[in-house]
């Protein structure tokens, strides 16, 4: 009965864990526009979290550059399963302008598997918020699986 | 005992909530923000300008051979867009558009593609482009040793620096005559004709650096 209490509340607040894998930040100020209180993120129960360890959603913005790839992997592998990988940018997707450069060692999907694609350069708030519902929906089907 | 914030907070309880409730109370894009891609393959002349322009190569571009001509697609890949709105603003047809629509969420990477498919037919054969009317003037200016090629054969630059368009791959964007510096160009598109005023021209080069199909010659 305690664990599916614990399994009814995790469903309702996925914690998210941003990792900024060589961004130009444009798209992490947005992320962090979604937590202010004029988006408010948290009243849907979307929480930063400090941590890899703590959370169930992990949104990954910039073109993955060789400096950041093992500390991506390495900070994704800590994430527990189910978790879902979400792209924010049209960076992690493709590369955006940054393709070709001798640093740039994406897409993120060459890596590991990405579960939701937020486009737009830099998404706009709402998209950020319909992309963290999406990725919610994913990591529920994901628990009902396991 | 002093308590001077139970006004303000008691206040704040029964005041509207500063947060934009999205979700449910669904937002409007600003005026002239760029969002989704709309493509008109209609308006669409196949003159490649957008696809040179974009800075993520995110416009790729397929030709195939079919009956009626050639069968040309446009894609644009939405997930290596910067919105930049670039290759709208070189579009001479203005056959790309930007909408507000920023719900760009997808799972696949197919779902942020737009594309757009038309046919092009071949240009009808005219008998003879416009040009013996300036092949007299140049003549004597290159000293009347080569003779002024004929316009059925294949065009060949001009020995005195002035622009030469191939009508056999010209497709009359107007770009070469926008671009001209002089306004020495006049190219009509309905009629399919491109003219050059030569007193006008300078043979700066300029219209054969902006032509998408690299048909003029200088």
């Amino acid at each position: 009965m305690f664990k599916k209490l614990i399994a009814e509340s995790t469903a309702k607040s996925p914690w998210l864990f941003h990792i900024n894998a060589g961004s130009c930040n444009g798209c992490d100020i947005e992320l962090v526009s979604v937590l202010t209180p004029r988006y408010d993120a948290e009243r849907l129960g979307f929480k930063l979290a400090g941590s890899p360890r703590h959370a169930d959603i992990v949104v990954v913005t910039g073109p993955v550059t060789a400096q950041s790839l093992p500390r991506v992997l390495r900070a994704i592998s800590q994430v527990p399963e189910p978790r879902c990988i979400v792209t924010m940018g049209s960076c992690p997707q493709s590369g955006n302008v940054f393709r070709g450069s001798y640093s740039v060692v994406g897409p993120l999907s060459k890596y590991v598997h990405v579960d939701v694609d937020v486009a737009g350069c830099a998404p706009k708030p709402q998209a950020v918020i319909d992309g963290l519902a999406l990725a919610t929906k994913i990591l529920k089907e994901k628990r009902e699986a396991k | 005992m002093d308590l001077p914030f139970v006004k303000e907070a008691v206040k704040q309880l029964f005041s509207k909530s500063s947060c934009a409730m999205y979700p449910a109370v669904p937002s409007e894009a600003a005026p002239h923000y760029r969002g989704r891609i709309v493509y008109h393959p209609e308006l669409c002349i196949n003159c490649g300008m957008c696809e040179r322009v974009c800075s993520g190569n995110a416009i790729t571009r397929k030709v195939e051979k079919v009956e009626e001509g050639d069968k040309i697609t446009m894609t644009f890949n939405l997930g290596s867009c910067t919105f930049c709105a670039t290759c709208a603003d070189f579009c001479s047809r203005h056959a790309i558009e930007f909408t507000g629509d920023y719900h760009m969420v997808a799972t696949k990477e197919e779902d942020l593609l737009v594309s757009g498919t038309f046919i092009k037919k071949p240009p009808v054969k005219k008998p003879a482009p416009p040009k013996p009317a300036a092949a007299p003037a140049a003549a004597p200016a290159a000293g009347g040793a080569p003779a002024p090629a004929a316009p059925a054969a294949p065009v060949k630059p001009r020995d005195d620096g002035k622009p030469v368009n191939d009508p056999s791959k010209c497709v009359y964007c107007t770009l070469c005559a926008r671009k001209c510096p002089a306004g020495a160009l006049e190219v009509d598109r309905a009629a399919k004709t491109w003219t050059l005023d030569e007193d006008k021209c300078v043979g700066c080069g300029t219209c054969a650096e902006a032509c998408p199909k690299k048909c003029i010659l200088i």
